[in-house]
């Protein structure tokens, strides 16, 4: 989640109350608080709220959260004659293209990190990396309308945000800082998007990077935004969340034409809410009057419209309402969670162990009876430890990870006493007799299945002790089974058996071949036992 | 008061002399000097003796000492190497020469003119000389000049002198038992009934025994044992289950729009092949793209059948807790799962590419937020957090969703895991018509905070020496 840094001073101004109060609060409207700095405070919002990735919209929320201002904010839009026409050579570049005005603005510089914050979080997480949806705000008053977003080709040249020359296209996408981050997204297309005004001069190449003309600067009063996108929902959700942004700051919005259709629209959503269905979702007894009141807390528009019905308008900005339920939850938040008692519902059922789980502690009661400590490693592993270190040929049956994080956990486990010899290793310097074992999950063949191994180190330990282990093992666990001379090459030659249970190899039991026992750099003998639970307990 | 044998034995020879020296007593006492000493100590602790350290300094000859005491110190020998005068260059072929030379001078035994050295009288013994043969006469200067000569060292000797106390008198008139102390009891002597007549050795339990260390239950593993059993206690059904998942279940059927960056390679584990979709798709299809049948507006867009088939490693155990779901959609449902889980992210002492996760869930016809903070509460209350609070959360397949957080002494409100209520986009494709409380919790997180680790791996990759010294018992049943 991005993190969002709010200056005491410009919130304070915008909420119309202290920073103490202010950072008491901002946990109970959905927030983390990443630290409390000197002049500011860092806090990190919900995906699903962009519309608090600003001090603006956070201030919004706070005063209606802390009741100095309730209900909706309206968002009036005077139309103009600024116009856009779109090229169809986009359609399947990134066909979708927003835009409005906002004018007599002024912008201080607090203003304008602001801005520079939430449009950096709305490229994050609803333009997905800026592939899904690139904003550009622009100073107005640098350029002539009307505008054009088309398919340009990568000779045509301008000059780039931050550069004082200028570049041809494939240029900026080989040597700008944006250009190396964001040219993967339209790289191979034929043309290039792109929006220019009628005089030829470039405002914006989406979604990498901005023309040096319209920079906004605490001088500009007049700004023009566009949004870029693939998504047509996702690009009219930034365009909302940016405008309305803008007017809480304190500008004016003017609608565009984008080939004809006049945005942005900022009216609010209509929804009829059940007060009953409400209560029934939260356990409470609010009357319709009551949730309509904490929804104007929470900045919706809100009136009780029938005895068991609340008429709710849903601000432009909120594109996480998609169901009733989340006008529920803002119930709930707006009320206090610390408002609503917590209480077990008589909800009667026995509870059950998972047989396999039982089957796990069983075998840790027997394997502690023996004198042995538990471990539980990682079930990731690689090649290496499984196969190579235990002079084994890799089990046809693994499970291999596509794209592994390191060279450590390349795959899934197959076995449990390579894992074992593993810690053994870390732990050389400890204190002898050392015994432990594990059991749990191993994948084989796609399939989630269950083994144990035990490993017993200290100068004396060898095939009689395995033996005699596995043995004890399989008498408290009820099994008959019978060794098998083993040709398993982790093991000495003449000191390892199989173990055979109802006809089938359960298992492995013997003495460390000292090959293997160099591999993991281990100075002392080990007596190692391996067993297939699926196989053993199979019926 | 008790007395070991040997302290017993000691007392009753002082019995006899009053006062001695380990020296003297040690051959009636049959023990090296330096055990009757320790006797002596033994006693001195309880009033029954004092011991008395003397230490002396005696001063001994050297080798070198040793040998001028027999031929004389070098300056001697030269001097009776000539007669009354001696050219220096003659003298000096004589060994003690370098050394002799000077020391004459100094002691005007001779004097030097023009290249010869003449005697200048009878050279009467020096101090050095004469103490030299008797060194415990040495005033304190010339046994530092004969120590600073390499003739003579100093040696420390510490003589002990033990004392029966008046103490000891009274102790030793009331009579003391002599008799043999047994160590090790044998069958015999149990059976026999021998043992009536034994005085069998006390131990000192002031020393410490050697380590035992018991086989056990891993720490972690116990902490998971004790929630589950807290969840078994409040009558919840323990899942268990592939940790190998399609994407359909871990993503899609919870709502999680397809181009969640969560998906994706980068933070997700992805497998080769692909996963059949169950029966009933088409309705998570629909949710995704439209709401479905629900007052939801969906995701929009395209939902893409092929992204939905990906084979991951789970990323949480709401996987399995949804295909339960989708297995048993009449109510009650109350069911659990402690399972790993996977995330690609580096090792560092705070992240792992896998840990465990607790998730419960609860159907049923009438439940409802204020009963998952019910939940969660007793959870808590009964895992020892007495402070529990609720705030606001998101998880894209809860709504209302909440982020519980406990009270830690020195860490403030600490949030422990994330609940909600399944959204109505997850439950009703799978004909489930009540509300579906859910809660999830970071089980190796609470491990950190009940075990005080600083670094999650000593999970994994135990410490063996930390696995013994963890008590078992942590302080609660």
């Amino acid at each position: 989640m991005p993190v969002v840094s709010l200056p005491y001073k410009y919130l304070e101004r915008l909420c119309g109350t202290d920073r103490k109060t202010i950072i008491e609060h901002l946990p109970m409207i959905g927030s983390d608080i990443e630290r409390i700095l000197d002049e500011q405070v860092d806090v990190e919002f919900f995906p699903s709220r962009v519309d608090l990735y600003s001090t603006e919209g956070v201030a919004r929320a706070m005063r209606g959260f802390l009741g100095l201002e309730t209900g909706e904010e309206i968002y009036p839009v005077t139309p103009s004659s600024i116009s856009f026409s779109v090229d169809p050579n986009l359609i399947d570049i990134r066909p979708y293209i927003g835009s409005a005005v906002i004018r007599d603005i002024s912008l201080d510089n607090e203003a304008i990190i602001s801005l520079m914050g939430i449009q950096e979080a709305l490229h994050w997480v609803v333009g997905r990396g800026r592939a899904k949806v690139a904003i550009g705000v622009h100073d107005l008053d640098k350029v002539t309308p009307p505008f054009r977003y088309y398919g340009a080709l990568l000779t045509r040249t301008f000059v780039p945000l931050d550069y004082d020359r200028e570049m041809n296209l494939s240029e900026i996408m080989e040597e700008h800082p944006k250009g190396r981050d964001y040219s993967h997204i339209v790289k191979d297309k034929p043309v290039m998007p792109l929006i220019e005004d009628a005089n030829g001069n470039v405002l914006s190449f989406p979604p990498i990077i901005n023309g040096e003309l319209t920079r906004v600067t605490e001088a500009s009063k007049n700004l023009l935004l566009d949004v870029t996108g693939t998504d047509e929902r996702a690009v009219m959700t930034a365009l909302k969340v940016l405008c309305t942004t803008l007017i809480t700051a304190g500008g004016k919005c003017e609608s565009v034409s984008i080939n004809g259709v006049i945005m942005p629209d900022l009216s609010p959503e209509t929804r009829e809410v059940n007060v009953a269905s409400c209560n029934k979702l939260l356990g409470t007894s609010l009357s319709a009057e009551e949730m309509a009141d904490i929804l104007q807390k929470m900045r919706y528009g809100a009136e009780k419209s029938g005895d068991n019905t609340v008429s709710v308008r849903i601000p432009c900005y909120r594109a996480d309402i998609m169901h009733e339920w989340d006008v529920y939850e803002d119930v709930a938040i707006g009320a206090g969670f610390g408002s609503l008692n917590a209480e077990l519902p008589e909800t009667f059922a026995a509870g059950c162990e998972h047989p396999i789980m039982k089957r796990a502690s069983v075998l840790r009661d027997i394997c502690c009876g023996l004198g042995y400590l538990e471990v539980m490693p990682f079930t990731l592993s690689n090649e290496d430890v499984m196969y190579t270190r235990m002079q084994r040929e890799p089990d046809p049956r693994v499970l291999r990870v596509l794209h592994p994080i390191s060279e450590e956990q390349t795959l899934v486990r197959t076995d449990l006493l390579p894992l074992l010899l593993d810690l053994l290793r870390m732990n050389k310097r400890r204190e002898l007799p050392q015994r432990i074992f594990h059991t749990g999950d191993v994948v084989l063949d796609m399939q989630t299945c269950q083994k144990l191994a035990l490993a017993s180190t200290h100068p004396g330990a060898d095939f009689s002790e395995a033996y005699a282990t596995t043995d004890a093992l399989m008498r408290e666990l009820g099994l008959v089974y019978l060794p098998q001379e083993s040709t398993d090459p982790a093991f000495i030659p003449g000191r390892a058996a199989d173990i055979i249970v109802n006809g089938k190899k359960a298992g492995v039991f013997g003495e460390i071949h000292p090959g293997v026992l160099n591999r993991f750099d281990i100075d002392q003998p080990v007596a190692g036992i391996e067993l297939d639970l699926n196989i053993i307990f199979s019926p | 008061m008790q007395l070991t044998l040997n302290e017993k034995r000691l007392l009753l020879e002082l019995v006899k002399v009053g006062t001695t020296t380990p020296e003297e007593i040690m051959a009636t006492l049959d023990r090296p000097a330096e055990s009757v000493v320790q006797y002596g100590g033994l006693l001195s602790q309880k009033d029954l003796a004092t011991v008395e350290r003397n230490v002396t300094t005696t001063l001994s000859l050297t080798e070198e000492g040793s040998r001028y005491f027999c031929e004389g110190l070098p300056e001697r020998q030269l001097y009776q190497s000539f007669k009354d005068s001696s050219s220096i260059a003659d003298l000096n072929k004589h060994p003690h020469a370098k050394i002799g030379l000077g020391w004459m001078k100094r002691l005007g035994w001779v004097k030097i003119e023009s290249g010869n050295v003449i005697k200048t009288g009878d050279a009467a013994p020096s101090p050095l000389e004469v103490y030299l043969k008797s060194l415990d006469n040495a005033p304190a200067d010339i046994k530092k000049e004969l120590i600073k000569r390499g003739l003579a060292t100093e040696e420390e000797t510490v003589r002990y002198v033990i004392s029966i106390t008046e103490k000891g008198r009274k102790l030793a008139a009331t009579g003391i038992n002599l008799s043999e102390e047994t160590g090790t009891l044998t069958a015999d002597q149990i059976s026999s009934g021998a043992w009536k007549d034994m005085t069998l050795r006390r131990y000192d339990i002031n020393k410490h025994p050697r380590p035992v260390w018991p086989g056990k239950i891993h720490p972690y593993q116990r902490m998971i044992d004790e929630m589950r059993r807290i969840l078994l206690d409040m009558g919840f059904t323990e899942l268990h289950g592939s940790i190998i998942q399609g994407a359909f279940w871990n993503f899609d059927a919870l709502f999680q729009p397809q181009d969640h960056p969560a998906r994706e390679m980068q933070d997700t584990f992805h497998l080769a092949g692909k996963q059949d979709l169950p029966i009933g798709w088409e309705k998570v299809r629909d949710m995704h793209e439209s709401g479905g049948d629900t007052s939801s507006s969906g995701w929009g867009g395209k939902w893409d059948p092929e992204k939905a088939k990906a084979t991951v490693l789970r990323t949480h155990t709401t996987s399995l807790s949804i295909q339960h779901l989708a297995g048993h959609s009449k109510p009650p449902v109350k069911a659990f799962c402690i399972g790993r889980v996977y995330r690609r992210e580096a090792i560092d002492p705070t992240h792992l590419p896998e840990f465990e996760q607790l998730e419960g869930i609860v159907m049923d016809d009438n439940v409802t937020f204020r009963n998952l903070l019910g939940f969660l509460k007793e959870f808590y209350i009964r895992m020892g957090f007495e402070s529990v609070r609720f705030r606001p959360g998101y998880f894209p397949y809860t709504e209302p969703s909440v982020e519980p957080e406990v009270y830690i002494e020195e860490l403030g409100w600490v949030e422990l895991g994330g609940a909600g209520i399944f959204r109505e986009e997850v439950t009703t494709p799978w004909g489930i018509t009540c509300p579906v409380l859910a809660w999830g919790l970071g089980v190796s997180r609470v491990a950190m905070l009940r075990m005080g680790l600083t670094d999650l791996r000593q999970l994994y990759q135990s410490d063996i020496d930390w696995v013994r010294q963890m008590p078992t018992y942590g302080g609660r049943c």
